[in-house]
């Protein structure tokens, strides 16, 4: 990997993160993980040896794509369990937010309980469009092959085949605008998340 | 970027890489793969045209083409940099059609060593251990002392004290190699598997009625209107099975075990049943059901009529000496089964815990006529149902299968779906004769374990097994080895093999033990060893193996062994000719396969591949690379010109007994009574279930350096029931302790064991029981588990499902920032 997450979030408190447009990443998105990279945007950065299995110490290639800054959603229409499908960051990538009733890594808003993902099964690409529910926080289990991503861990694999965690879209709050400024992971059919399809729009 | 990072962007292989095509390392399912491999610095387009994958990206849901970031990684070959991307073969026709794979199979490429990445710390070199540290030493000297000790222990103390412990299943070309030269060439029958004790059957009752231990092959599973499994939750770990061939085909699932798993809630969800026995009762539910079958008159008659024995000698005129004492009749099983009055539904019912109304429910879907027709249902089960009782289970789930003719046909199959993949190959016969067991008046395989702990092994050779974790009552045998090697002087203190081989003689004839251990990593049993010698694995040789529905695939080389590692078959070749033996020469893999071709029989039969690929001037191994990820099921016979798989055994009707037929047995259920109250919690104990979560393979070898796993469960878990949770103050996340001072050892004392793990909250688990994956390092769930089989040869298999303690609340963790506690059985 390249850095854990919280390395990252050692060098992002001390060097201030920066995101692609300039945006300053929600530092609880990035708090607290292992194994997985920073978003794009961010600078090389060489971090600390360190000998655990999980975690790998070295050097973060610098990215030059740029994710647009994309309004979602307003805060204050956003009633408990309500879910905004969007696309994001291309016009070929389904993303949904979501209001969850509990606290979640990376959640913005009053109760940091308001997150977006990706919508296509990191597994082989199915919809998960319809399948979150709301009494346990989590996202599946897909149609397809039954993967289920917990929503309030960044989108991890609770049980099911996914390779990779679900793909996070970072948030970031204006007033009472909620705006995409990235994603985590690369999206399923993707080989970069803004290669090869059409990039939404950004502010 | 190492291996296992969240990328940006994965390149994609150009139209050229080279392609190797293989299976997957872990369960028993083994899916298809294809290694894409490429020099770093090159890349494919997104176009079709421009990339191997012939796919435009970005590519459409179910494609079967989208590589993962864990899909990719980058290792050194020829001491350049390539690209290698590891995917689910999207052209597969067999299997994982289309590209289906599981979250194991899926960061296969993780597994692959890179310097830069977490498998940089593999081991490369033959270590010795001198003065308590383990340090290099060339192949040379640890190939002399490992000869000489063999020589001495086998002169000094007999070729019972020599002993071998391995995997069992790590590939034909290895087995036949070790086998060859510990039965063949050391003459000793102190070698047991992995998990077992020693030699025999996993699976003695339904053996003894005739039938194949994988016989059914995937397209039954698809067939079937009605699948009663037992004892595993198939999606969770034999995946693929799950999602390719029982979801899809739509068969009604009766799921019999005492959790509630995913595939318990996706029986119910679709019409079916979970069956949630109490521990250690799973006979008496499948009794019942046999028993309510056979009172509605539902039995396959004519399959009875034909195929089953009904004659008292046809059963004492068998061959084998276990069937000729358990074998029944059709009348005599009917006696047995009708007088016995824990068999009718309010008494199973009491004693199973499961509703009389689901023991009929599962009744009817196995065998009530519809439009005049039996269902087809199939009996698929896997060691929740032989890790306990293993004789009584298996016979209780014979005579199922045998009353409903559950055998040889299309969509009626019974058959285990696998632990791991079969691998085992056979070089030599056991040597019966030299077994100290007697039973019955005649030899029988003698009980390593036993052996072991009561101090008759002088030195082991243990090749790819956590021997210790994986064996029942851990924490008794792993201090008898330490005592033994580490607490046993002298040390060695020098790296003259020399030197090195003469304290190792002066520790055995103190009493003490040398262990060799064959790894890729250090782990919690490298611990134990004197020796370590550096292994190549998955990927780093060509290698054949099956999976569980017979499947024989060359398992491709995608690049070769870090450092000085080499495969096990060398390590054996080189320390075999040491000492003088012949037959041991081999120059690769492909010489091994063909000459285990002759060998092979039975269900693992690929004889006459090798007989008509040196007919043909071929070598074996290429054949069977030609057939990429199709591959062969076995038993493999010649038609023409043609080699010809078999989907399903016994498709004759005709079974592996004397007489051809099939038989019913006998099922002592005084003898389950007996171990449940000698095995089972005390009124301040639980039941300590055990078994494998969905991300993690084995002793996590490949799962601690990949990110993905091991960022899923960075620690071993205890399932706790939300109402024991409630009573005894736990959330999810806290730091549980698990106990227990009443551990039976294999010598049939008593111990102690004790492991920690953190609290996971669902009702996955019933009250008074609790669940913990079996092999987590670190946390040994077996430190719990009985390793005494409390029984004869007649129930072989120890009951690594009996496990019992005391569980209490340590404190808290920070896990529940990180790691996901959602619920893992919502269908």
């Amino acid at each position: 990997m390249a850095m854990s997450r919280r390395e990252f979030l050692a060098w992002g408190v001390a060097t201030g993160a920066v995101a692609a447009g300039g945006v300053v990443i929600p530092v609880a998105l990035l708090a607290d993980d292992e194994g997985e990279a920073p978003p794009e945007g961010a600078p090389p950065e060489t971090a600390s040896p360190d000998t655990t299995a999980a975690s790998t110490p070295q050097t973060i290639p610098a990215i030059v794509t740029l994710y647009p800054r994309v309004k979602v959603a307003n805060v204050s229409e956003l009633v408990p369990h309500a879910v905004v499908d969007f696309q994001y960051p291309t016009e070929e990538t389904p993303a949904s937010l979501f209001k969850l009733d509990r606290p979640a890594a990376g959640g913005v808003g009053e109760d940091g309980d308001i997150v977006a993902f990706t919508t296509l099964c990191t597994h082989m690409g199915c919809p998960l469009a319809g399948a979150y529910q709301p009494d346990h926080g989590v996202f599946g289990p897909c149609g397809c092959h039954f993967t289920t991503f917990d929503l309030t861990k960044r989108g991890q694999v609770v049980i099911g085949q996914a390779t990779q965690d679900l793909p996070q879209v970072m948030l970031d709050i204006d007033g009472d605008e909620i705006f995409a400024v990235g994603t985590i992971g690369i999206a399923y059919g993707f080989r970069d998340n803004l290669a090869d399809a059409v990039v939404v729009e950004g502010l | 970027m190492p291996a296992g990072a969240s990328k940006s962007r994965v390149p994609l292989p150009p139209p050229d890489a080279r392609v190797v095509t293989t299976a997957c390392e872990y369960c028993p399912v083994a899916c298809g793969y294809k290694a894409y491999i490429w020099p770093v610095g090159v890349e494919g387009g997104p176009t079709a045209a421009e990339n191997a994958l012939a796919t435009d990206f970005p590519t459409g849901p179910l494609s079967g083409r989208w590589p993962s970031p864990n899909m990719h990684t980058v290792v050194d070959i020829d001491d350049r940099a390539h690209n290698v991307l590891v995917l689910p073969d999207p052209d597969a026709d067999v299997v994982n059609v289309g590209g289906n794979h599981s979250v194991r199979g899926g960061t296969l490429a993780l597994k692959l060593f890179r310097e830069d990445g977490p498998t940089r710390d593999r081991l490369q070199q033959p270590l010795l251990r001198v003065n308590g540290t383990l340090q290099p030493i060339p192949w040379d000297s640890a190939i002399e002392i490992i000869a000489q000790m063999i020589r001495h222990t086998v002169d000094e103390y007999g070729e019972l004290a020599m002993g071998v412990k391995h995997y069992s299943y790590e590939f034909f070309e290895n087995t036949f190699a070790i086998t060859k030269f510990a039965f063949g060439a050391l003459e000793t029958p102190n070698v047991a598997p992995h998990h077992n004790t020693g030699g025999g059957t996993d699976t003695p009752g339904l053996d003894d009625t005739g039938v194949d231990s994988f016989s059914a092959g995937y397209e039954d599973y698809a067939e079937a209107d009605t699948l009663m499994i037992i004892g595993t939750d198939p999606y969770e770990t034999k995946t693929v099975a799950f999602t390719q061939w029982i979801a899809p085909g739509g068969a009604t699932i009766i799921h019999m075990d005492p959790r509630k798993t995913f595939t318990s809630s996706y029986a119910v969800k679709n019409g079916g049943v979970h069956l949630q026995v109490e521990p250690g009762t799973d006979a008496w539910a499948i009794g019942a059901i046999t028993r309510y079958i056979l009172e509605q008159g539902w039995e396959d008659a004519e399959f009875v009529a034909d195929h089953v024995t009904q004659t008292r000698a046809e059963i004492e005129a068998d061959d084998g000496w276990r069937r000729r004492i358990m074998g029944r009749t059709w009348d005599e099983f009917r006696q047995e089964i009708t007088s016995n009055p824990d068999l009718t539904l309010d008494r199973a019912a009491a004693i199973t815990g499961v509703d009389a109304a689901d023991l009929v429910r599962a009744a009817e879907l196995l065998a009530m006529p519809v439009n005049g027709e039996q269902p087809k249902a199939s009996l698929l089960y896997e060691k929740g149902l032989y890790w306990s009782h293993n004789y009584e289970n298996t016979a209780a789930l014979g005579n199922l299968s045998v009353l409903i003719g559950a055998r040889g046909r299309p969509g009626r199959g019974t058959s285990r779906m696998g632990g791991h993949q079969r691998g085992g190959a056979s070089g030599a016969s056991y040597p019966m004769d030299k077994s100290p067991t007697e039973f019955d008046g005649q030899k029988v395989e003698m009980d390593c374990d036993r052996w072991v702990v009561e101090g008759n092994t002088r030195m082991v050779w243990s090749i790819g097994n956590d021997w210790v974790n994986g064996s029942g009552a851990s924490h008794h045998l792993g201090g008898l080895l330490r005592g033994w090697t580490r607490g046993t002087d002298p040390q060695i203190t020098s790296t003259d093999p020399a030197r090195a081989v003469a304290q190792l003689q002066q520790r055995l004839a103190a009493g003490g033990m040398f262990i060799v251990q064959s790894e890729i990593y250090l782990n919690d049993q490298t611990e134990f060893a004197d020796l370590v010698l550096p292994a190549a694995t998955w990927g780093e040789d060509d290698f054949t193996r099956n999976n569980a529905e017979r499947r024989l695939r060359l398992y491709g080389k995608i690049m070769d062994p870090p450092g000085e590692a080499r495969p096990d078959w060398w390590a054996v070749s080189q320390v075999a000719q040491r000492m003088g033996f012949d037959g041991f020469a081999w120059a690769d893999t492909n010489e091994i396969f063909e000459e285990s071709g002759p060998r092979a029989s039975g269900r693992k039969d690929y004889s006459q591949l090798v007989e008509k690929a040196l007919a043909d001037g071929d070598r074996a191994h290429d054949v069977l690379r030609r057939m990429g990820t199709t591959g062969i099921q076995t038993p493999i016979t010649v038609e023409g010109n043609d080699l010809v798989g078999t989907v399903r055994m016994h498709a004759d009707l005709s079974f592996k007994t004397t007489n051809g037929k099939s038989n019913f047995v006998f099922v002592d259920y005084d003898a389950i009574e007996q171990r449940n109250t000698l095995l089972g919690p005390n009124s301040d104990e639980v039941w300590v279930l055990t078994g494998r979560l969905n991300h993690l393979w084995q002793s996590l070898f490949d799962d601690k350096r990949k990110p993905h796993a091991i960022s899923r469960y960075p620690t071993n878990i205890v399932e706790i029931h939300p109402d024991d949770a409630a009573r005894m103050e736990v959330v999810s996340g806290d730091l549980m302790g698990i106990e227990s001072d009443r551990v039976r050892t294999a010598d049939q004392g008593t111990s102690s064991g004790a492991i920690t793990a953190v609290a996971y909250v669902t009702d996955q688990v019933a009250p008074g029981t609790v669940f913990v994956n079996f092999h987590y390092p670190g946390s040994p769930a077996n430190a719990v588990v009985t390793a005494d089989a409390a029984s004869t040869p007649i129930n072989p298999r120890q009951p690594f499902k009996f496990g019992r303690g005391r569980v209490v609340r340590l404190g808290s963790t920070d896990f529940a920032k990180s790691m996901s506690f959602a619920p893992r059985n919502l269908a």
